[in-house]
């Protein structure tokens, strides 16, 4: 198995088994997965940027087991930047921070293929930077469906003058961001705003939405997963890998993307793979952007 | 700041004073586990108990007490028990430098490591180089929580770790299991150097593991890969739309979007 | 009158065994509060509590689980934990010496008194050797079902065992990140003598629990009814870089 030192920004890492086939039905090696990171770097870092990182590591590829980790690995470099966090039992805890490319690399060289963060930055863990609306369709429903259910949402959003952007989730949902940017909301104001509007939706989209978890309400609806909205739960990272049988990516979409996607029926179209994220990305920038930068003030709390 | 601090103040020698924050030197290495309910696997999470209300109390309904008889407690407020030592709460004053040699290590508790905040970076890193070139390190006492402590501040590898000390009535007395027989058979002791001399090595903690976490982890990768996870239930939620502005403004703004549509 | 050792194990290396007993080299003084419901003095009991319930849980109604995500966790048996400790037995396997001063005191936990066990020859000429030569064996060992790392040292004339924490257990100095700032040959000449000047023998005996006494003190006061006047603690001002020269200087003129 092959071992190669590289240097990023005056450091060496040792990168480890690069020839390891980590999608085999696809085929798409460790070497691709860290080329595909480099290149996707400077879009996906400002949003890992100070966030507890939870690795999810498929060492042996896609098809074999998996597992996460949210303790930073213990035998990191010493450049790696970590924070400790106390958990509710009382217990302290070491996080990975992926604040630079070295990292980055570091982490993908681990083969944690996806990578998820939370809603809030670790120096204020309660503090959400954004809402998050987690689309995700039932038994017999789809993308599509979760497309119809974002575009309502947009709308009624709009209506009380809240800004969102969409992602896919890189499975078989979707992702609605809203970002708020303030350091007086807390994951009670999120978590009951986004509680409030799911019950809306589906008190009047009863046939497309649901707001319970409960599996039986979830068969051919789209559940609008309002309790993301918590800072013990993660969500993952736009621009992320999925391990799914290819590498697609989890990746934003504009609106008029997603109204074109409805229109053609055809619920692989939404789907961005890791070539495709690149080429769109460095054409035309990170359309999430916004939701790390733009301040919004949720109405009627 | 890599690092969240767990005291923040000054340390001070005579007239210089170096703004500091305490961090951890060390982490433990054991696996931690969570203790969950049997039946539902929620997490469980330790609260004090009335055992006479039988009910939890909430922290601002707590209070701590010194038994001094059979019910009888002598109550104490956290003012009044940060009061008792005011001056040394956010001060680590080395009042003398002592030479590391002559402490043994049996006085060593725990170890800190002292990072410099905003402005103290230079005078830090001269206590760091002078203790270094001169072989010493500062005593001081230091309150940290509840309890005040006898530290030892040294330099180690261009930063200074604060290393609690034991109080010396706190270290036992060795007489009574020192052996009455003082004689050592040179011939005995003579054997044995050559056999240290044979296996003398370079310290590398770095070559030993910890067999009892290796076997656990072992066990936990085996459990994942048999999926035997379990998961936590949802908190159930109870019925009503939220807070009755919002719920309002949101039936409003849903009119209007159905209309367009 | 020895107290009871906690263990007893034998000391093996080569051709050597030399059986020893375990005894606690430390003895924690500490004033102990019980926590109290305010309004009738009850005493509180620790409970681990269901947060959905709100209700405690007895022993038998837990079980540890290890958090691998978000809710969800894998759950291990106590008799599981039990297979995976390792093997007891009653070897300490020393594998090799190191120079004493190498042993950084970072990885240094708890020192536990080593009493010869059966009169053994080997045990006074181990000591002689060691220290001689100013060495420290590096030894495993398992007790009570863990796994332990430690340092073999003498003291007087008896040995001690010294636990260690392992190498991931340290943090390195690199994670700090700290600064690199240059610094004048004077400043450092003027420190140098400083801390000369500040320097005396080791002597802990003369260091007091005073915070302990104060405490005692307080709560004595208290039971007597009397009041207690409460004070905010003082925060030193930081000595600026640039006065930092002058400061040290001042220093000086003081102690000398």
């Amino acid at each position: 198995m092959s071992r190669k030192v590289v240097e990023i920004a005056g450091k060496r890492l040792f990168l480890s088994n690069l020839e390891k086939d980590l999608y085999p039905s696809y085929g798409f090696t460790k070497a691709h997965i860290l080329e595909y990171y480099r290149r996707i770097a400077e879009f996906i870092l400002p949003h890992l940027k100070d966030r507890a990182l939870t690795l999810k590591r498929y060492p042996e590829g896609v098809e074999k087991d998996f597992f996460f980790e949210k303790r930073c690995p213990s035998h990191r470099p010493e450049w790696v930047k970590t924070m400790d966090l106390r958990r509710d039992d009382g217990e302290r805890m070491t996080v990975c921070l992926v604040n630079d490319l070295k990292t980055l690399i570091w982490v993908e060289n681990l083969a944690s293929l996806e990578l998820h963060v939370p809603l809030a930055r670790v120096g204020s863990p309660e503090t959400p930077d954004s809402m998050v609306f987690d689309l995700d369709p039932g038994d017999q429903a789809n993308i599509l469906d979760c497309a119809r259910v974002a575009l309502i949402l947009r709308d009624l959003l709009l209506e009380l003058r809240l800004t969102c952007y969409v992602k896919t989730s890189g499975k078989k949902g979707l992702h609605a961001y809203v970002p708020l940017n303030r350091k007086e909301t807390t994951f009670e104001d999120t978590k009951n705003f986004s509680k409030a509007v799911a019950k809306i939706m589906q008190k009047n989209y009863p046939d497309l939405v649901t707001a319970k978890m409960a599996k039986e309400h979830r068969k051919r609806r789209v559940f609008i997963n309002w309790s993301q909205n918590d800072s013990s739960k993660t969500m993952i990272c736009v621009y992320s890998l999925r391990a799914r049988e290819k590498p697609i990516v989890s990746f934003p979409l504009s609106w008029r993307e997603l109204e074109t996607f409805m229109r053609q029926h055809d619920p692989e179209k939404p789907q961005v793979m890791h070539s495709n994220a690149v080429s769109r990305a460095e054409h035309r920038g990170d359309l999430f952007r916004e939701v790390l930068v733009k301040e919004q003030k949720l109405p009627h709390l | 700041m890599a690092v969240q601090g767990i005291w923040s103040g000054t340390i001070s020698f005579s007239l210089v004073a170096i703004p500091v924050q305490l961090v951890k030197a060390v982490e433990p290495g054991h696996v931690s586990f969570r203790v969950l309910h049997s039946k539902d696997y929620s997490p469980l999470q330790r609260r004090m108990f009335c055992p006479e209300e039988d009910r939890i109390v909430p922290p601002d309904e707590i209070i701590r007490g010194y038994e001094i008889g059979p019910h009888q407690y002598v109550l104490i407020t956290d003012e009044e028990l940060e009061s008792v030592s005011p001056e040394r709460s956010r001060t680590i004053e080395i009042g003398e430098f002592i030479d590391m040699k002559e402490v043994d290590s049996i006085y060593y508790d725990h170890p800190y490591y002292l990072v410099p905040t905003k402005g103290g970076e230079k005078a830090y890193q001269l206590l760091v180089e002078v203790m270094r070139r001169t072989n010493k390190a500062g005593l001081a006492k230091f309150v940290l929580g509840e309890r005040e402590y006898l530290v030892a501040v040294k330099s180690t590898e261009g930063a200074l770790a604060l290393i609690t000390l034991h109080y010396s009535e706190e270290i036992l007395a060795d007489e009574d299991i020192t052996p009455r027989e003082g004689k050592i058979e040179v011939e005995e002791k003579d054997r044995i150097k050559k056999s240290i001399r044979k296996m003398m090595a370079d310290f590398e903690p770095g070559k030993y593991a910890d067999d009892r976490r290796k076997k656990i982890v072992d066990l936990l990768k085996k459990k994942v890969k048999e999926k035997a996870l379990v998961e936590a239930p949802e908190v159930e939620e109870e019925e009503g739309g939220g807070p009755p502005d919002l719920v309002a403004a949101l039936e409003e703004s849903m009119r209007k979007v159905k209309k367009s549509r | 009158m020895a107290a009871k050792a906690i263990w007893k194990g034998n000391l093996r290396w080569g051709d050597f065994n030399v059986p020893v007993k375990l005894h606690t080299a430390i003895k924690e003084d500490r004033i102990q509060f019980h926590l109290l419901h305010k309004r009738d003095h009850v005493k509180l009991r620790q409970q681990m509590i269901c947060a959905y319930e709100n209700k405690p849980v007895s022993t038998e109604a837990q079980s540890k689980g290890f958090e691998i995500e978000d809710g969800k966790y894998i759950i291990v048996d106590p008799e599981e934990l039990e297979q995976a400790s390792p093997e007891s037995g009653r070897v300490i396997e020393v594998h090799e010496f190191v120079k004493t001063e190498q042993i950084d005191p970072l990885f240094l936990e708890r020192v536990y008194y080593l009493e010869p066990d059966a009169y053994s020859k080997g045990y006074n000429a181990l000591v002689g050797a060691l220290k001689e030569m100013d060495v420290e064996g590096v030894c495993t060992w398992t007790m009570r079902k863990r796994s332990y790392l430690g340092a073999l040292q003498t003291s007087g004339r008896i040995l001690r065992l010294n636990t260690l924490r392992y190498a991931d257990e340290v943090i390195s100095v690199k994670s700090l990140e700290l600064l690199k700032i240059p610094l004048s040959e004077k400043e450092l000449k003027i420190g140098s003598d400083l801390i000369n000047q500040l320097t005396g023998p080791f002597q802990p005996q003369k260091f007091e629990n005073e915070h302990q006494k104060k405490l005692q003190h307080l709560i004595e006061r208290k039971a007597r009814g009397e009041e207690i006047a409460v004070l905010r603690p003082r925060r030193l001002k930081p000595t600026a870089p640039d006065k930092l020269l002058q400061a040290l200087e001042a220093s000086l003129t003081k102690v000398a």
